[in-house]
């Protein structure tokens, strides 16, 4: 089966600085592609890359074996990236179904058609297991873990074949962390989207992840499926393996 | 499925209520109403202000001039924004009309040129604020000064006066032809229809509806919303926030050209200080009205109703001569401080309800 994305040598420089080298991973439909790595490995550049927002300087990205290049982050949107970023991009002061809708309004003449905005809004939260109620209520009186989930409801329902979840767990409590895990799981049931989950939490890696891929100081560190990665030692990988070992004999002496 | 947050409580109906922008305003209107009816019946004026119509004129048509300038002070504020120069626009439209007549320019092509003028001010204007990412505050500020000192420089240069009168202009030829105040009269159509407002308050009636509609049911007005909510994320999902803002100033500079062109109209004659200070009157309204100075919350009817308390408080004052006039200025400033805070208190309980 084709990859629905895949990365081949990509490498972004700014300036003399190498923020990424080299990099190459897959994702495919159905299945979570684990991102993992620290602070200033190169997660937020590669997003960056596959949304459009960076062009590399060397590689290809292909989407379902297609050569694609992103010269803004409206390209890789109508080439079915849909990224929810870590502050969301949401309106806190505007209601669910306009936040839903926003940049993309159903009209019925000059005026916005709300009825089918609210109704698609309620169906679509309700696929992804949050029912709303009022969908002209505020989007400030969601939680966190419903936010999450409102974002990534958009991009599925906007038509992205390759969701990109940009740490959706981090700014959370527990509790809706687990919400949002969830929501991933179902996403991921669909069977017909690709799910990379960018994170520097082992433990939410190993719940949900199907592939890791772990990025260290803007190279791959290590690429695998479940069954070929120590998925124990995660957050050894994850924190660049030696250096955690350098460290408990430091602490040791 | 339920809710997976069982602190989430149904609130519909109270909900909308409350999270209402203008709801404060509402309040803040019939508090001013009641009082200033007190206080007439008092001092003996109450007819002289709310039964002739006269003293109904008064405070409507104030209204309606301050509310004219406060919708584009709302949408402005809305996408959080600010237009100081909008008083001052009013006199620069107005001598541009008035020395387009007296240079023997028809009314008509005279009126539209003027609001191409202004639209395009407005277009510069806007571009400065988006392009340097200076504050409109700053940049408006600038225009203040500007668009008056033009006005004046131009009318003093070209024709050696700083008001200018186009009585003549305005009037029917002797020998026939075409009539200017035919023109005058649907422009300006209060006179011609023998009805009982200058033009401006059936303009403003009209604006409100239009505006209050584009806010709230149009797909732009969303965009008004969300691109003074949080521009990133506007932006993130495609909103032209740019363009956006660009295209509120143009509206904001052509409110003030419509008030300034109808004035010369009204009056027949441009006067320098035309629409001085009117910019914070607006501003006071809009503010009264319930929009946030950081963007993103408010409503055009609320500024609406801001415009009526502040015309019933600016003339009523003078139906109630035990109170000093000056005094009306000190209450003004406690109505904004009051309604602003009311409006904070209210916004917060949006978000938590």
């Amino acid at each position: 089966m084709t990859p629905t994305i895949q990365l081949k040598g990509v490498s972004k420089f700014f300036g003399n600085i190498i923020a990424l080298k080299d990099i190459s991973f897959e994702a495919r439909k159905g299945q979570v592609t684990a991102l993992l790595g620290d602070n200033g490995a190169g997660k937020s550049t590669l997003i960056k890359c596959l949304s459009g927002v960076h062009t590399p300087d060397e590689g290809a990205i292909l989407i379902e074996g297609e050569p694609v290049r992103f010269r803004s982050p409206r390209d890789a949107a109508a080439a079915g990236i849909g990224t929810v970023y870590q502050d969301l991009a949401l309106q806190p002061l505007m209601s669910v179904s306009r936040n839903f809708f926003l940049g993309r309004e159903v009209s019925k003449g000059m005026f916005l058609d709300m009825d089918t905005m609210n109704e698609v809004t309620r169906t679509e939260m309700g696929k992804l297991g949050i029912d709303v109620a009022d969908p002209e209520q505020p989007i400030g009186t969601m939680s966190g873990g419903q936010r999450q989930t409102l974002a990534i409801a958009r991009a599925i329902y906007f038509g992205a074949k390759v969701l990109i979840l940009d740490e959706p767990t981090s700014a959370l409590g527990q509790k809706q962390q687990l919400e949002v895990l969830r929501t991933v799981n179902q996403v991921r049931d669909r069977s017909d989207i690709a799910i990379i989950f960018i994170t520097h939490n082992d433990l939410h890696a190993k719940l949900i992840g199907d592939r890791f891929t772990f990025l260290n100081r803007g190279r791959i560190l290590a690429d695998g499926e479940r069954t070929e990665i120590d998925t124990d030692n995660l957050r050894n990988l994850m924190a660049g393996g030696v250096e955690l070992a350098e460290l408990e004999t430091e602490f040791k002496q | 499925m339920a809710s997976n947050d069982e602190r989430l409580r149904q609130v519909s109906l109270a909900r909308d209520i409350v999270s209402r922008p203008e709801l404060g305003s509402v309040f803040g209107l019939i508090i001013i109403v009641l009082t200033f009816m007190s206080l007439t019946s008092i001092s003996g004026t109450f007819s002289a202000m709310w039964t002739n119509p006269i003293g109904i004129q008064a405070w409507v048509e104030l209204a309606a001039f301050v509310g004219i300038l406060a919708i584009g002070a709302a949408l402005l504020m809305i996408v959080g924004e600010f237009d100081l120069s909008m008083g001052a626009n009013i006199a620069l439209a107005g001598h541009s009309f008035a020395l387009l007549l007296i240079f023997g320019v028809p009314v008509v092509p005279a009126i539209f040129i003027t609001f191409c003028e202004l639209a395009l001010l407005g277009l510069i204007i806007g571009t400065i604020v988006v392009r340097t990412g200076l504050p409109s505050f700053i940049v408006t500020l600038g225009f203040w000064f500007a668009s008056r000192g033009l006005a004046v420089f131009l009318s003093q240069t070209l024709v050696n006066q700083s008001r200018l009168s186009v009585t003549e202009q305005l009037k029917p030829p002797a020998g026939g032809g075409e009539d200017p105040s035919l023109i005058d009269n649907i422009f300006a159509f209060d006179r011609a229809f023998g009805l009982p407002f200058d033009a401006e308050v059936y303009y403003f009636a009209i604006l409100v509806v239009i505006m209050a509609l584009m806010l709230h049911k149009t797909r732009y007005g969303n965009w008004i919303y969300a691109a003074g909510g949080d521009p990133q994320a506007a932006r993130a999902v495609g909103v032209p926030v740019n363009r956006v803002k660009i295209s509120l100033f143009m509206l904001s500079a052509c409110l003030a050209c419509l008030l300034g062109i109808l004035t010369v109209m009204t009056s027949g004659a441009s006067d320098p200080k035309a629409g001085d200070f009117r910019e914070l009157h607006a501003i006071a309204a809009a503010v009264i009205g319930g929009c946030a100075l950081t963007g993103g919350y408010g409503s055009v009817v609320g500024a609406v109703l801001g415009a009526f308390i502040f015309a019933i408080a600016s003339r009523g004052i003078n139906f109630v001569p035990f109170i000093d006039n000056n005094l009306f200025r000190v209450m003004l400033g406690l109505l904004v401080l009051g309604a602003a805070l009311l409006n904070q208190f209210l916004r917060n309980r949006v978000l938590k309800t």
